[in-house]
């Protein structure tokens, strides 16, 4: 089924959400999941900075803008990966802001078929207003047509 | 805490791959710490009734995975830019490899580009991606 974006949502803020203050243990529970021993990620104290992947725990309250085709909004969709740009590095107690646009709509064509992308982009700013990564994550539909 | 040299590292350098045993636990210590609940991150009976062979490890996990073993090798607070694309599922209980490769060195800001990806036992690459890093 073809699909009609209409450019002017690509950009355009469709969501933001303030998380409550991050915790020094939230910040060496997720370091230790992942195996880290440096320091600086698990040791509490006034070094302890955050995993550098700890920014994708943030999420926001509605995932896709409203404008977006219901073609998108209500069929299933795949994880097809990430892109993270890193700020400054998030410390016990800061406020993270994220406000969600959608990047970007596009097609290709793979070894299965056609597949439609859609990314939408995260930019999580601290209390600060200090940008601490912008996150792009990738949505794969597969049987679409952009 | 060493942050490796800049004028150490060459273009076509290979990192250390690093090869463990990633199981259940592992993924299931992750999704608490991450707070995701889906069945699928955390059973296998969950996993199957959303049509998956078994439990699942989360893409996030991957790519914290390869975050700590970029920053092993180049240090901590060196990773300035990471992008993944998750190509398979990466199943637990299963020994899997990352393996990595510089492609780019820039004089300017001191960094590298690399090459990175996750292996799982049958030698696929169900993680692909390219990381920046800046080195001392």
């Amino acid at each position: 089924m073809p699909l009609d974006i209409d450019p002017s949502i690509l950009g355009r803020e469709f969501d933001r959400a303030e998380h409550e203050p991050v915790t020094a243990d939230a910040l060496i529970s997720f370091a230790i999941a992942l195996g880290e021993t440096y320091p600086c990620y698990i040791q509490a104290g006034p070094e302890l900075i955050a995993h550098p992947t700890y920014c994708v725990r943030f999420k926001g309250r509605k995932f896709f803008p409203d404008t977006l085709p219901e073609t998108l909004r209500f069929q299933m969709s795949f994880d097809a990966g990430k892109d993270i740009a890193l700020g400054v590095p998030i410390r016990p107690g800061d406020v993270i802001t994220i406000v969600s646009t959608l990047h970007e709509v596009y097609e290709k064509t793979g070894r299965t078929g056609s597949m439609v992308f859609v990314v939408v982009r995260f930019t999580m700013t601290n209390q600060r207003r200090e940008t601490v990564a912008v996150v792009d994550n990738r949505f794969m539909y597969k049987g679409l047509q952009a | 805490m060493r942050v490796r040299p800049f004028d150490e590292v060459a273009e076509g350098d290979e990192i250390d791959p690093q090869a463990f045993r990633h199981d259940k636990d592992h993924v299931r210590a992750y999704a608490r710490a991450s707070d995701i609940y889906f069945p699928r991150f955390t059973d296998d009976e969950g996993a199957r009734r959303e049509g998956l062979p078994g439990m699942i490890t989360p893409g996030n996990m991957s790519m914290g995975l390869v975050a700590s073993y970029l920053e092993r090798w180049a240090g901590p607070g060196t990773l300035r830019r990471l992008g993944t694309t998750f190509r398979g599922l990466l199943l637990p209980d299963r020994t899997i490899r990352i393996c990595g490769v510089v492609t780019q060195r820039d004089d300017a800001s001191r960094s590298v580009e690399v090459d990175v990806w996750i292996e799982n036992d049958d030698a696929e690459r169900a993680v692909i991606g390219t990381a920046t890093l800046a080195l001392g």
